[in-house]
């Protein structure tokens, strides 16, 4: 690990010298846990009295998803410069003559944390209120607007839905190591009880979820953050993904652990300025569960047969998975109680 | 034989927790190290129930088959049904218990599928089989449950 952080604080002085045209001291790194889609490094940066910190995120060997960097960079620069709390993209770098492997670096938010073990019990309300007013006013946004339908592919209100279904049902039969019949059944019924079409289009975070965020201890979101899986698309997926009971598998009635999912749901419906239809929600509540299989499946899978064997893989793989399957079984069995469903309207 | 192979698992975790966590060098090895010890223990839950989960669930797999067949006109699914119900395991190692599991999961999903569709056509049986497949998927989901502290 010491050689490892040596050769990253080496490579990254010597790419912000040529970027910057100055020599900048760098401290050495800290390797920052829990991510897995990214190898994700905070370092501190100095020259000329000016002090920097700087998040560099770096393209792993193996990841929980296959994602392209320039996604990710492009939706952190959109939801930045449209006045969402998001770190300030700084570079995004394909040469791997720097520090090994493509990477990107955005601002640090420093004094932050973003576990929702230490979240504030007294800021719960205040936080969850902020988490879903963002959502809301990232949905309102206008994709094309924004600028990302260039590295994003574009879609229609009419197909998006089931664009995203299928991506995800292939990653399912493509990664799986044993076959998942609650999963496969959950598929069919999406594909049986196809949605309205989108009210808008959105730029879709794609991971929006309590862990997603940095807060500070004051209650107060400052930076949303892991945009890797952002795409175009329905803002109910967004919503969906926000609340899956996945997020606060033992106390399913606080949405995120924060607050209740009526409520959640009507900070979004005032960011966003739209209503939520319950027949819409209920087909993206199913989509949820089934992306979080296909997401758990394929970090099992790339942990058995990936090049990395990094613990979070698995853990993602066989945990979430299981966690995952119940939740579906609890949405579909007629035999369920439904303790995962919870009344959003 | 390794003895109380999934209790020697947990105290493995164990140590690991109590003891090698503290003195990890960063966050970053301790945050990995922890991970570690829960995947220990879930695999030492794996390990004792293995067996039972796998020999049951063939057992109701092959009660869902048998219930299903005579209402099947797709030449195909009978035959695989035939094929499921005329074999068994290789032996009770794991992996032959997982290719078995594998080979009557996958006709299991084919079948519902072909049960939804008779749904669809309001055909009578299927509604009763189709309640009897969500019966076994329902605990095929908590068979498969871990316990962790988290």
């Amino acid at each position: 690990m010491d050689a490892r952080a040596d050769e990253l604080r080496e490579g990254l002085a010597r790419y912000l010298a040529a970027k910057r045209g100055a020599i900048w001291d760098v401290e050495p790194g800290t390797h920052i846990p829990g991510g897995a889609s990214r190898e994700t490094w905070r370092f501190q940066a100095s020259a000329d009295g000016e002090r920097q910190g700087l998040i560099v995120r770096i393209d792993p060997e193996s990841s929980l998803i296959d994602t392209d960097r320039a996604t990710e960079y492009r939706a952190i620069a959109a939801a930045f410069h449209a006045g969402l709390p998001a770190p300030e993209p700084l570079y995004l770098e394909a040469d791997t003559a720097w520090l090994g492997r493509p990477f990107s670096i955005t601002t640090e938010i420093p004094g932050c944390m973003a576990s929702a073990d230490t979240m504030p019990g007294e800021h719960l309300a205040k936080l969850g209120a902020q988490k879903w007013t963002w959502l809301g006013k990232l949905a309102a946004l206008d994709p094309i607007a924004l600028g990302v339908d260039d590295v994003m592919a574009m879609t229609t209100p009419l197909s998006c839905a089931m664009e995203q279904m299928e991506y995800w049902a292939k990653v399912i039969i493509d990664d799986e190591i044993h076959p998942s019949p609650i999963a496969e059944a959950a598929v069919r019924w999406l594909r049986r009880h196809p949605p309205p079409p989108a009210q808008k289009l959105s730029l879709v975070h794609g991971d929006y979820r309590t862990g997603n965020f940095l807060y500070n201890s004051e209650g107060d979101i400052k930076a949303i953050l892991d945009w890797e899986m952002a795409h175009i698309g329905d803002p109910l997926e967004d919503l969906a993904w926000s609340l899956d009971p996945l997020w606060c598998f033992h106390t399913p009635e606080l949405a995120g652990r924060l607050i209740p999912h009526k409520e959640a749901v009507r900070h979004w419906e005032a960011g966003s300025g739209m209503k939520v239809d319950p027949k819409a929600f209920r087909w993206w509540q199913v989509f949820a569960a089934v992306k979080g299989i296909g997401i758990w499946i394929s970090s099992s899978e790339d942990f058995h047969r990936g090049a990395s064997k990094l613990p979070i893989l698995a853990i993602a793989g066989w945990l979430m998975t299981d966690r995952q399957q119940r939740i579906l079984a609890d949405y579909l069995s007629p035999h369920s109680a439904h303790r995962y469903v919870e009344a959003v309207t | 034989m390794i003895p109380k192979a999934a209790e020697s698992l947990g105290h493995l975790a164990q140590r690991i927790a109590m003891d090698l966590i503290p003195k990890a060098p960063d966050e970053y090895a301790a945050t990995d190290m922890g991970f570690i010890t829960f995947l220990i223990s879930m695999a030492a839950q794996d390990l004792e129930r293995f067996a039972d989960v796998h020999v049951r669930e063939d057992l109701i797999t092959a009660a869902i088959f048998r219930a299903v067949r005579p209402h099947l006109s797709d030449v195909g699914l009978q035959s695989r049904i035939d094929e499921a119900l005329g074999s068994h395991a290789a032996s009770l190692r794991a992996s032959d218990l997982n290719a078995r599991a594998d080979l009557t999961t996958r006709l299991l999903i084919d079948l519902h599928a072909a049960v939804e569709t008779a749904m669809d056509r309001d055909e009578a049986w299927a509604k009763t089989l189709n309640d009897q497949i969500w019966t076994f998927l329902d605990g095929y989901a908590e068979r498969r449950a871990y316990d962790v502290p988290f």
